[in-house]
């Protein structure tokens, strides 16, 4: 037995009790007991399929049933139910959506989601007044911008200032070879019209900054982040928190990929997940750790599904779950993701209340605005002290002087390509290793592109070696400059 | 019909404007006899953890506490309020999702920090559409 107090409204139809007493001994049997004896109360609690209405709380004494069983969680004698709405609001979806409408050809064309009862023409009527952005069109923009727009998404934004290169070409599928050195945005949006005349596609040739993030990002509903780097993911978070815009999240490295919808109404964020950024050169980018070019089509996915949902209003949203994904295990976990009440950005007591230096906060340096440069053209690189360019490298092998080229790239890289005569120790032994090497010898290291062996040189440095010099631009501008036969990757 | 008495009308107006450039919520009671007259405002904490400009939630607890005090004083919990700052008083696709049927909603716009017009809302049982209510203040 448990009393159930009845609120206002619904007590017209408890012959105006404030409280009636139902047995059972869960949850679902006092509910269901209660709406046997008042059977008009049944279609205020429940839908017609008999599940309780989305805006009906159950509370069992102070807790929501929700935490402790649901319709299961047992009842003793004496408990009080009570049946409390859940009421929230705000301005922050427009006002009525303005008329959409399907054309005969529409109709045609989504017909395989209009015969699915939970999408429907209305379902399709809202994918068509939705407005995403897509933050970066390279590996997970790619697929998303291919499937949204086939989707029929009434307007995606791109984001996106980079050319398409040939080592985009293994996973990016939106871009083709004949792309080569086309703008990226430019690249996806002729394929997008191709899928898809119906969309309507905005061009931000621009990179995403904290002058003009919030500007961009207000004019969508959806913020789709494709981004590869810290700086970005976190000035993408914070935007859309600001903005309250949904965040649908994607990151992928070599095998491995994850997944999660921040931002939504108001659940965590990707501070309440990463507070910090790790420290630089921590967490390599494809470019400097390699990813299998499959993986940001399956993660590219989950983002664009769950975009799809959010827009339909239908299932469960992967919101406070960040889904990882295992290619060579092929399997998918699953971490539970709370909101963390001391986040500076969306927590209680919030310290973040406006866009900040994000190149700052995550110590790295602010990219040169520099345009774009043509493929095959490098910029002038200048040589500082304790640096050495590849034309004068090559001087020194020419002339036979006696120095020791160290190439401080892994194994599976030297295997790709090398410079003659140099010596393989991977950064990371570089500390172990110092005693191979004399410490009044003329040192040249090299890497790819110049980042690791700037790092070793350091090292060298601090160790007491006297002539250490960096090979600026490392084994690409060798390429470039030197020997177009060695590869670049 | 819902009609707003003047006290607690001007409760809300104030509750609105000072919590501008945020959204305020609160409670409405009073009886319900043939039209509905709200005697007493309650405000109530915005509860949404988010960015509160563009927001409100109320915390179940707080609505049980608003249903509490309605019955102690002989009246009913009959509707709930919000504003909208800088922003029309229509009623949103957020506020419609979040609604519930039993319920005048009423929403104010607050512009630049003042009262600008206000629509009282009744929300279907799928909150798909919500019907205005004749709203005198």
């Amino acid at each position: 037995m448990a009393k159930v107090l009845i609120p206002t409204p619904l007590r017209q139809f408890t012959g105006k009790q404030d409280s009636v007493v139902a047995s059972g001994a869960t949850v679902g049997d006092v509910l269901s007991a209660l709406t046997t004896q008042y059977p008009d109360l049944r279609k205020q609690i429940f839908n017609d399929e008999g599940k309780l209405r989305s805006f009906v709380n159950v509370y069992l004494n102070d807790e929501d049933i929700r935490y402790i069983g649901k319709d299961a969680a047992s009842v003793k004698d004496g408990d009080t139910l009570s049946l409390v709405p859940s009421i929230a609001g705000g301005s922050a979806v427009a006002a009525p959506p303005e008329e959409v409408t399907l054309s005969n050809d529409e109709i045609l064309r989504y017909s395989r989601h209009l015969i699915i009862p939970e999408v429907g023409i209305e379902g399709q009527k809202k994918l068509k007044a939705a407005k995403v952005l897509l933050v970066g069109t390279g590996g997970l923009g790619a697929p998303l911008g291919l499937y949204l727009a086939a989707a029929g998404i009434g307007k995606i934004g791109l984001v996106d200032f980079d050319v398409v290169d040939f080592t985009n070409l293994q996973r990016q599928v939106i871009h083709s070879t004949k792309d080569v050195g086309r703008p990226k945005i430019d690249s996806a949006t002729e394929k997008m019209l191709a899928i898809n005349p119906n969309v309507r596609i905005v061009k931000h040739e621009v990179a995403l900054t904290s002058e003009n993030a919030l500007d961009i990002i207000k004019d969508y509903d959806y913020v789709v982040d494709g981004t590869d780097n810290f700086p970005t993911r976190y000035l993408v978070n914070d935007a859309c928190v600001l903005l309250n815009k949904p965040n649908i999240y994607g990151s992928i490295f070599r095998f491995e990929g994850q997944s999660t919808v921040f931002a939504y109404e108001g659940g965590p964020c990707y501070r309440c997940l990463y507070p910090e950024p790790p420290p630089p050169g921590l967490v390599p980018s494809c470019a400097e750790g390699g990813v299998l070019g499959i993986l940001p089509g399956t993660i590219g996915l989950i983002q664009a599904t769950e975009t799809v949902k959010l827009i339909l209003g239908i299932g469960e949203p992967l919101v406070g779950r960040l889904l990882l994904y295992d290619a060579l295990g092929m399997k998918f976990r699953e971490l539970k993701l709370r909101k963390n009440p001391e986040c500076p950005m969306c927590g209680t007591h919030r310290t973040i209340t406006k866009l900040i230096d994000y190149h700052q906060f995550c110590g790295v340096p602010q990219p040169a605005q520099a345009p774009p440069v043509a493929i095959g053209e490098k910029q002038e690189s200048k040589v500082n002290e304790g640096e050495i360019d590849v034309l004068e490298l090559k001087q020194k092998m020419d002339r036979g002087d006696n120095f020791v080229l160290i190439d401080v790239r892994e194994p599976h890289e030297y295997k790709i390509a090398s410079i003659p005569g140099s010596k393989l120790v991977p950064l990371g032994e570089v500390p172990k290793r110092l005693d191979e090497f004399d410490k009044n010898a003329d040192i040249v290291i090299h890497c790819k592109s110049g980042m690791r062996s700037a790092k070793a040189c350091a090292v060298l440095r601090q160790n007491g070696f006297q002539h250490v010099r960096n090979v600026v631009g490392g084994i690409l501008a060798w390429s470039d400059k030197v020997d177009p036969s060695v590869p670049k990757y | 019909m819902i009609r707003i008495e003047s006290d607690p009308w001007a409760a809300m107006v104030a509750h609105a404007r000072e919590a501008y450039p945020n959204e305020c919520c609160g409670a409405m009671l009073g009886v319900i006899e043939g039209d509905k007259t709200v005697r007493v405002s309650m405000p109530l904490e915005n509860a949404y953890a988010g960015a509160q400009a563009t927001r409100y939630e109320l915390r179940p607890e707080d609505l049980l506490a608003a249903d509490k005090a309605a019955r102690e004083r002989q009246m009913d919990l009959i509707g709930i309020y919000h504003s909208h700052p800088d922003c029309d008083a229509y009623f949103s696709k957020t506020d419609l999702q979040n609604s519930c049927p039993w319920y005048s909603f009423v929403v104010l716009s607050i512009q630049q920090g003042e009262f600008h017009h206000a629509n009282s809302w009744l929300p279907n049982f799928d909150q798909t559409e919500a019907a205005k209510e004749e709203l005198i203040y």
